[in-house]
């Protein structure tokens, strides 16, 4: 098995074997489900605070009307439960102080890193398709029509959204390994949430990488996809980035 | 005259205040066992650092069977066995998905990793925990889990720094025996201590190091250890401060 292969397979078995992980997806699609459910239920009621909430989504129905409310809660939560695993990931060795064990090894610490890298994206991959049965579960649970070909065409938003959220959340992975410390990574993640919502709120997202999926998850007409397209630099640069920093790193601190 | 294991010319790491480790030659070949002793802070775990690429010197270099280790090929360290500070230990794992771990890092393949970290539980009397998770278990035991993912593999250079830290008289035999067995296969061994008359029983050589330099030797045979490892460090003191 090759060296990235070997990797994989040893952080897989880490990963698998963690409560973080676990936990961090059970919260993330209780969460997404409770809350797109209850505002829901809350707009059909004609709660106005919430339908205000809600802006120009109040006016969607069906199927647009449920993915565009998962979809606002999964790109601030989605980001989040996706930082705090991937500062985890990277930051745990420092914390368990296993980090000496990795070294002298024939299995390099960029292959170590980009390991990580790959199982994160991995569990990202299986988030996004749990999270959109679990919203095709609650469409239909709620009403809506199974056979409804535009249900399709929005749900496919979630997986999609899912990924590029994952993809953002990249640099805290780098900050947790830069800093040795998984908080470091958690509050990377939190500043980066709010530099997000600055950005959308100034009405700047649709170039900015870090808003251009959340806004094209909400409304894909205001979202040209070259600037979706820009959003894949992230875990490359990033990912390279934390792969540099493994294989220069030294135990001087 | 063999290459040996490890090599160290003139290596130097400095700390900002001073610490660190200041031209240090050594050398260890197949087969011995090298002991390294010290005052807590004397450079004896900056050294070992430095031998296993977790420093980089400012000025020297490490060489592993000749090769500098700037040039060491990765597969090479399938041949290092270490323990350094903490064992290469995971909580939510058991132990013998640890060594299973441990021992496909150091290049084996799957089946080759089983058959290791059953036989490395074996060695180190770990049985009665191989089911039990890692967080669970007791600081001593930690440490024999440690030890065998640093062992298991036979390596032909095995670093071990205050290996006996924790270790019940148990675990000492076992971990002497272990020490022995790779070193009579053609290991070198290095191996920190504070237990002067634990290191004699097994040290082919025992260097003493004071204020991050290699400032002479016990001998292994000598009544009276700790006497003379406190003569040699109270005399480079003194020398020290007189310069």
């Amino acid at each position: 098995m090759s060296e990235i292969g070997i990797a994989v397979a040893v952080e897989a078995r880490k990963a698998a074997a963690s409560r973080v992980l676990p936990w961090t997806t059970g919260i993330l699609g209780i969460g997404l489900a409770a809350l797109t459910g209850g505002l829901l239920a809350a707009a059909a009621a004609g709660d106005e605070r919430v339908l205000a909430r809600l802006g120009p989504l109040a006016e969607a129905h069906g199927w647009a009307l449920l993915v565009g409310t998962a979809a606002q809660i999964l790109a601030a939560g989605g980001f989040g439960a996706c930082g705090i695993l991937i500062a985890w990931l990277y930051g745990r060795e420092f914390a368990d102080g296993t980090v000496a064990g990795l070294f002298a090894l024939p299995v390099r610490r960029w292959s170590l890193a980009v390991g990580k890298l790959l199982v994160f994206l991995a569990w990202a991959m299986i988030v996004a398709v749990g999270l959109t049965v679990l919203l095709a579960v609650l469409g239909i649970a709620s009403g809506l029509p199974a056979s409804d070909p535009d249900g399709v065409s929005e749900l496919v938003r979630i997986p999609v959204l899912t990924l590029l959220t994952a993809f953002l959340a990249v640099p805290a992975g780098w900050v947790a390994s830069l800093a040795r410390s998984v908080l470091a990574g958690i509050a990377a993640t939190i500043v980066l949430l709010i530099v997000a919502q600055v950005c959308a709120v100034l009405g700047v997202g649709a170039w900015v990488p870090l808003v251009a999926p959340a806004l094209w998850a909400i409304a894909p007409e205001t979202v040209p996809w070259p600037a979706l397209l820009g959003v894949l630099a992230v875990p490359v640069a990033f990912g390279g980035a934390i792969a540099f920093t493994w294989a220069r790193m030294q135990l001087d601190r | 005259m063999p290459e040996p294991r490890v090599e160290l010319r003139g290596v130097r790491r400095e700390f900002r205040g001073g610490a660190g480790v200041h031209g240090v030659e050594m050398a260890i070949a197949p087969g011995e066992i090298h002991a390294l002793v010290g005052l807590n802070g004397a450079g004896k775990t900056t050294l070992m650092r430095l031998m296993l690429g977790m420093l980089r010197p400012d000025a020297g270099e490490v060489l592993v069977d000749g090769v500098a280790i700037a040039d060491l090929p990765a597969r090479a360290w399938s041949h290092v066995g270490h323990l350094v500070e903490q064992a290469l230990a995971y909580g939510e794992l058991d132990v013998r998905d640890n060594l299973r771990l441990a021992a496909r890092l150091h290049g084996a393949s799957r089946s080759d990793a089983m058959t290791m970290a059953d036989a490395a539980i074996d060695e180190l009397d770990l049985t009665r925990y191989a089911a039990v998770r890692t967080r669970r278990l007791s600081l001593g035991n930690r440490q024999r889990l440690g030890l065998a993912a640093a062992i298991q593999h036979h390596p032909t250079l095995l670093v071990l720094d205050e290996p006996t830290n924790a270790l019940d008289p148990a675990g000492v035999i076992l971990l002497r025996e272990a020490i022995l067995s790779r070193a009579a296969a053609g290991a070198g061994v290095l191996v920190s201590s504070h237990h002067l008359d634990e290191v004699a029983r097994i040290a082919d050589r025992i260097s003493v190091m004071n204020d991050g330099r290699l400032i002479g030797a016990l001998d292994s045979g000598s009544i009276d250890l700790e006497r003379a490892f406190f003569a040699l460090v109270h005399a480079d003191d003194v020398h020290r401060r007189a310069a």
